[in-house]
């Protein structure tokens, strides 16, 4: 009788990650094509005009590379996290309490130097990342408390705060009744490179080639990788485990929060409930999609700015924005399912 | 002589229970078989969503309840399909099925905000305005008493049958059970799938009762609360029953305090669940010390090394 057995690959190829995403991302086109069709859209039209709104020209060009910025940021700080094996689900929250933290010190301080004051500005975002997970990283480090749902809950904690600001405290008299914060002056608006592409591709640009550095070259990376991997090397290596994953931890909160930082000074200017549209979990994906690779996530995030751009525009033409979320995901459901045939066999073996 | 108020409290303590308490029960029985799945808001997302449409439709209520429960155990056949059978990551998977089915009941529920329903879930006795603890027992709708009902058979099930001691023995050794003749991946594939139904149900309540009316992000957390459950109930189902209690209390009294003279924003007000919860999960972790009670395996993908 021949029968169906799995075999674990002797090697895997190295462009594995690579070649799923890829995969991947035709089955969640082809995917969304039959949900557009479902709704009497014509894919190749749509997605056409998807293309030409988010690369078309330098304006849409740079609008999508702006929207890759949060998605880049928060993503790394997701994949420093995972060097310890811990999920950091609460870039969201992060993103928000970092421009929070931007405009509290917006409001309360001044600086003769613009370019001082945008610095300490984006800081400021970067402590207010690290500040919205030091609650998950502390209860996690002592008493081992499931920092998933901690993460996660913390968005729902940190919404609610923005929500209570902008309505009272923070409410801007001039915004009406659209709840928002009162704008932030001029003078520590981020300036744009070329376009519309703001100052913050370049913060992006540096902080992934520091991702990649801390992850993969540097001791603290190596050590973080031993404190993720077994408890026991980690005792016999003398590396303080809790400590490397509290860092890591405050860290990762660090890269969101500066996302949220650069969104204030960048694209919306004041602190509204628009300073991230699911960034935080988009970059879940971004990150779980190249296997926690920051020059990975770096590509990646801007492909998936550009559809989120491509994904705004046509709902001019009725066509839902939610169409880009579902591409998102189902490019990474796709990668997962071929990341299988690089990982395991399928072989005909004869039963005794 | 008891307080109208209380009687209010109480009832909508219930119906907040009911709501969280179904989504956990189907995460607790994945769970049992070494899945975890993160997906449930994605999955109560999707019932919610499929059954209030059905609803709309057909104003056949009992269709809408069978298509919101299917639809959702459909969608977490996804995450079976990739954990089980082809072995990736449980973490990835569950987080992406919130986030598909949160983007794809937004999709779907377009055209559906703001829509009123013409038959919603009805309590089963004519009360409709309950004056006494008694009436409040007897007059919540059918879904409620499916709950409890759900809780006796799980509590049965897991203890009591072959299927429960099978699903046990695949979460706490999966490899054992393999060399014993256990079917894994069958059972951990069904658990999926029946957490998926569970997750369903939960979502019609919402949509059919609760609010009832649809409308995007509308789960608003809870299926992460019902993850938290889980883990407060320590994976057992009337522990479960007891914490879901205890945030259904938590949800309906938080917006009563006003009326109790307490002076709080409507807004802070509203992020009490979500800190409690925290709270509540760092107390039950230091009073255990580690010893929670999950299954061994939970998260472990099962593959049958081939010599």
């Amino acid at each position: 009788m021949n029968n169906l057995k799995l075999f674990k690959r002797q090697s895997i190829n190295e462009l594995s990650t690579f070649y799923s995403f890829l995969i991947g991302f035709v089955i969640a086109i082809f995917i969304g094509s039959i949900i557009l069709l479902v709704q009497d859209k014509n894919p190749i039209d749509t997605f056409s005009l998807m293309l030409r709104l988010s690369v078309g020209s330098i304006n849409s060009l740079s609008s999508s590379l702006n929207k890759a910025i949060p998605l880049i940021l928060a993503g790394l700080g997701i994949s420093i996290m995972n060097s310890v094996k811990l999920w950091n689900i609460g870039a969201e929250g992060q993103i928000f309490l970092g421009a929070i933290a931007v405009n509290y010190l917006y409001i309360n301080t001044q600086f003769n130097s613009p370019t001082l004051h945008i610095f300490v500005l984006l800081i400021a975002g970067f402590v207010g990342g690290s500040l919205c997970i030091l609650i998950p990283a502390i209860t996690k480090v002592v008493f081992g408390v499931n920092e998933i749902i901690t993460t996660l809950l913390t968005n729902y904690i940190v919404f609610g705060i923005t929500i209570f600001l902008i309505n009272g405290p923070w409410k801007d008299p001039k915004s009406l009744n659209f709840p928002a914060a009162a704008y932030v002056g001029e003078e520590v608006f981020l300036p744009t490179i070329f376009g519309k592409l703001s100052f913050g591709f370049l913060i992006c640009i540096l902080f992934t080639a520091l991702a990649h550095y801390l992850k993969n070259k540097s001791v603290f990376g190596f050590e973080m990788r031993i404190a993720g991997g077994s408890a026991l090397t980690a005792v016999y290596a003398g590396i303080n485990a809790r400590q490397k994953a509290f860092i890591a931890m405050l860290i990762g909160g660090g890269f969101a929060g500066l996302a949220g930082a650069i969104e204030l000074l960048s694209q919306t200017h004041r602190v509204s409930t628009g300073i991230s549209q699911g960034f935080g979990y988009t970059a879940i994906i971004v990150a779980a999609i190249t296997g926690m690779r920051p020059l990975g996530i770096f590509l990646v995030g801007c492909l998936f700015g550009a559809l989120s751009i491509g994904g705004s525009v046509i709902q001019t033409i009725g066509v839902s924005a939610y169409i880009s979320d579902i591409i998102q995901a189902s490019t990474l459901f796709g990668a997962l399912i071929i990341q299988f045939f690089f990982t395991y066999q399928i072989k005909k073996v004869e039963n005794d | 002589m008891i307080d109208i108020q209380l009687i209010g409290l109480f009832n909508a303590t219930l119906q907040a229970a009911t709501l969280l308490f179904i989504a956990a029960l189907g995460e607790l029985i994945t769970e049992k078989s070494g899945i975890l799945n993160l997906g449930v808001e994605g999955m109560i997302s999707v019932g919610a969503v499929t059954g209030f449409m059905t609803a709309v439709n057909t104003e056949n209520i009992f269709l809408a309840v069978l298509v919101g429960v299917l639809s959702s155990s459909a969608f977490a056949s996804i995450h079976a399909l990739v954990t089980v059978v082809l072995k990736q990551d449980q973490t990835v998977s569950g987080l992406i099925l919130t986030i598909l089915g949160l983007a794809l009941s937004s999709l779907l529920g377009k055209n559906y905000v703001g829509k009123k329903l013409v038959t919603k879930l009805e309590g089963v006795t004519s009360v409709t305005d309950p004056s006494s603890i008694l009436e409040v027992l007897i007059s919540q709708n059918i879904i409620f008493y499916l709950a409890v009902l759900l809780m006796f058979i799980t509590s049965f099930v897991l203890k009591h049958t072959m299927f429960g001691r099978r699903l046990e023995a695949v979460g706490e050794d999966s490899r054992s059970s393999d060399s014993m003749g256990l079917k894994v991946a069958k059972t951990q594939f069904i658990a999926t799938c029946v957490g998926g139904a569970f997750a369903g149900l939960s979502g019609v309540y919402l949509t059919l009762s609760y609010v009832p009316y649809w409308t995007d992000n509308m789960t608003s957390g809870r299926g992460w609360i019902a993850l938290a459950l889980v883990i407060f109930g320590g994976w057992k189902p009337y522990r479960t029953a007891l914490g879901a209690l205890l945030f259904g209390f938590l949800e309906a009294l938080v917006p009563r305090l006003q009326t109790y003279g307490f002076e709080l924003s409507p807004y802070i007000v509203k992020i009490t669940p979500y800190v409690i919860t925290i709270l509540v999960l760092v107390i039950l972790t230091i009073y255990k010390g580690g010893k929670t009670g999950a299954p061994k395996n939970i998260g472990v993908p099962f593959f049958r090394e081939n010599r």
